[in-house]
């Protein structure tokens, strides 16, 4: 038994898209890794229960063959689960969706469409996902606009929901056992109205198990002063250094359309330490309702998304992806993997598929299942390759 | 709940009420209970984009059949409502909470009102072989009604039209007061404005103890429409004001206890934040 050092800081990536039979290889091999090298004596099976969260085999079976194993001469076969196949099980989808943050592909669900994750996994495989970002939390629990929330628009619909969420302390003590368990990376969404607020939430779901990277609402168009740091560059650095100062984990700094000049709060966002941006949150929009003459939302206008925006988010992302060097997120009307990869050639490393799963909620797998089809009939080496393919050379 | 195609089997059209579309979907149909409802892809596209709920209106578990009252509004409900028979549609459910009846109710009274009659009828089917049932159903006109040979013989069947065009001229509040002193128990599902004028005559049960329809009214369950998104509790868009705070009615509801559903001014209250 290795003695216990104190653990010395070491920056190193997460990087969620090995086995994790892999990085127990590496922890046990390694020299800088002593945090994890208890877990490494131990043997392989309880090993992979402790960080699996989810035992080989029930506590009942357990007693049985401990008992069959006092009893009878020779120890009981057991039998090794065949691996789940999927379809982009052995092609490299791998990407760097954040600085520090490899995922096993570039396929997220985009926050506040795929609540904490817990929802849709009652009915898809959450974990081949290459991570979730959660529902967008405050530091203290708020109840949201009033009625109505949603309307639908062509290709698109437009919300107003204002952040319902239960808090960040609550989400953490909620959320926390239950993503370890999901078997995806969970990126959390932070939002707030003050740097204090954002702060806040980052250092309360700190530690949260599961939590690979934070990423800032500075783009809400739906509470009170929600995007008045993603429309200002200063404001937008001063928010992303703050948390930087906070957490060692990535933070990515989520765009709106909405502000004056995206680039420019981009570079600023850069600058300030961020290690990704996400291009883009909703677009304002507004419907009337003519029979009652008066807007339809309970706030008069919210944030459209869906197909109708892909092609100003494709834009946006064109034109972040070359004024930073940090990976950008694309995010807008993405419904399929040739929508990802619009997205992706524009110079996005990661995409996230949000309103197409009210929709579909298949949607999500459909996509990482295509770009894997996609990967093989190019016979690329990686999905990696298309990233900026349809960037001006130079 | 789960996500599974379903093969129309036959459509009808109900007077003004609706399309009545019978699909077979077995393990909807096994897992399906009254009030519970079903998202419906309206298309293969994402022009419209998002699914319609829809109440089951007939849950036939041997045969592995469900209906559903499909209103043609808007370009979704067009859609869905114009399939014909050998169509397939995309269907997500069952989703959200169902009635309960009780074991120790003699007398149910079922009050629907248009498309709310949906999960009314399956009640009226389940329960008329083991319970007195009466369904009272108010429509603007005769062509708003649920008509009387889709229902069991055995339920009594009392209408009201705002136009006296059938039954009781009035609103279903008109009449239903020598039913409340009759019934048990009670169910309801129909527009806001008539689950509000419930929810005040209940308000009265609850002050005056010589109330004669205080039990049922009391013991009230109501099913709600909202605005819906996702349908799986992510979106928050659904939530309505009750006693135990916001709840999605998509997951904690559609059917609610009366008595905890917030109305104000006969539409749901809504919560205060203003952006």
């Amino acid at each position: 038994m290795p003695s216990r050092r104190e653990r010395k800081k070491v920056e190193r990536p997460i990087d969620v898209s090995r086995s994790i039979e892999e990085s127990l290889e590496e922890a046990a091999s390694g020299e800088e890794e002593e945090d994890v090298v208890d877990l490494a004596d131990l043997d392989d099976a309880s090993a992979k229960e402790v960080v699996a969260a989810e035992p080989e085999h029930p506590a009942s079976d357990l007693g049985i063959r401990l008992r069959d194993a006092l009893t009878t001469e020779a120890p009981p076969r057991v039998e090794a689960r065949p691996p789940v196949r999927h379809p982009e099980t052995d092609v490299d989808l791998a990407v760097d969706a954040a600085r520090g943050l490899r995922l096993r592909n570039p396929v997220l669900t985009a926050s506040g469409t795929f609540g904490q994750g817990t929802e849709y996994a009652e009915l898809i495989d959450v974990s081949r996902l290459g991570a979730i970002v959660n529902k967008g939390t405050t530091p203290v629990a708020r109840p949201g606009n009033p009625q109505y929330r949603i309307a639908e628009t062509p290709s698109g619909i437009l919300n107003s929901i204002g952040l319902e969420n239960p808090g960040a302390t609550e989400v953490a003590r909620k959320y926390g056992k239950q993503w370890a368990a999901l078997g995806v990376p969970v990126i959390v969404n932070v939002a707030g109205y003050s740097v204090d607020d954002y702060v806040y939430v980052v250092a309360e779901m700190a530690g949260t198990p599961g939590v690979v990277a934070f990423e800032l609402n500075v783009s809400c168009p739906n509470v009170k002063g929600g995007m008045l740091f993603g429309c200002d560059p200063g404001l937008a650095a001063e928010v992303t250094r703050a948390v930087k100062a906070e957490t060692d984990l990535p933070v990515i700094v989520k765009l709106t359309p909405n502000a004056p000049d995206v680039v420019a709060v981009a570079r600023a966002c850069e600058e300030a330490g961020a290690d990704a941006l996400t291009a883009i949150n909703t677009v304002l929009g507004m419907r009337i309702d003519i029979a009652r003459r008066r807007p339809i939302l309970g706030t008069g206008s919210g944030g459209l998304s869906g197909p109708a925006i892909r092609p100003i988010a494709v834009h946006i992302t064109y034109q972040v992806a070359q004024a930073v060097s940090i990976p950008v997120i694309g995010a807008g009307g993405i419904t399929s993997a040739e929508d990802a990869l619009e997205f992706l050639m524009a110079g996005a490393a990661a995409v996230q598929i949000g309103t197409a799963t009210f929709a579909d909620p298949l949607a999500p797998l459909k996509t990482i299942e295509g770009l894997a089809a996609y990967v093989r009939e190019q016979r690329l080496g990686s999905i990696r390759e298309v990233i900026g393919a349809a960037l001006p050379r130079g | 709940m789960i996500l599974q195609p379903g093969r129309i089997l036959e459509t009808a059209e109900i007077g003004t009420l609706g399309t009545v579309v019978r699909i077979a979907a077995p393990e909807i149909a096994a897992q399906a209970r009254a009030g519970q409802f079903v998202h419906v892809r309206p298309g293969t596209s994402f022009d419209p984009l998002l699914r319609r709920p829809y109440s089951f209106n007939r849950i036939d578990r041997q045969a592995g059949e469900v209906e559903l009252l499909v209103k043609p509004l808007g370009p979704g409900g067009e859609w869905i409502a114009s399939r014909r028979p050998g169509d397939m549609l995309d269907l997500l459910g069952p989703l959200g909470s169902a009635f309960v009846v009780h074991r120790a109710t003699r007398n149910l009274l079922l009050v629907a009102g248009g498309t709310g009659v949906a999960p009314m009828r399956v009640l009226a089917e389940q329960e008329a072989s083991r319970r007195n049932v009466t369904l009272l159903m108010g429509g603007r006109s005769v062509g708003h009604l649920w008509p009387s040979d889709r229902l069991p013989p055995s339920v009594e069947y009392v209408t009201t039209t705002e136009d006296g065009s059938f039954g009781i001229t009035g609103r279903v509040t008109d009449a239903i007061g020598p039913l409340l002193a009759w019934a048990d128990q009670l169910c309801g599902c129909g527009p806001w404005p008539m689950l509000g004028a419930l929810g005040r005559l209940r308000e009265q049960a609850e002050r005056a103890p010589a109330y004669p329809g205080r039990t049922p009214l009391i013991d009230a369950q109501i099913a709600v429409e909202q605005h819906m998104g996702c349908a799986m509790g992510v979106c928050r868009a659904c939530v309505v004001v009750t006693a135990q705070g916001n709840a999605r009615v998509c997951r904690e509801g559609p059917v609610f206890s009366l008595g905890d559903v917030a109305f104000d001014e006969g539409e749901p209250a809504t919560v205060g934040i203003l952006a």
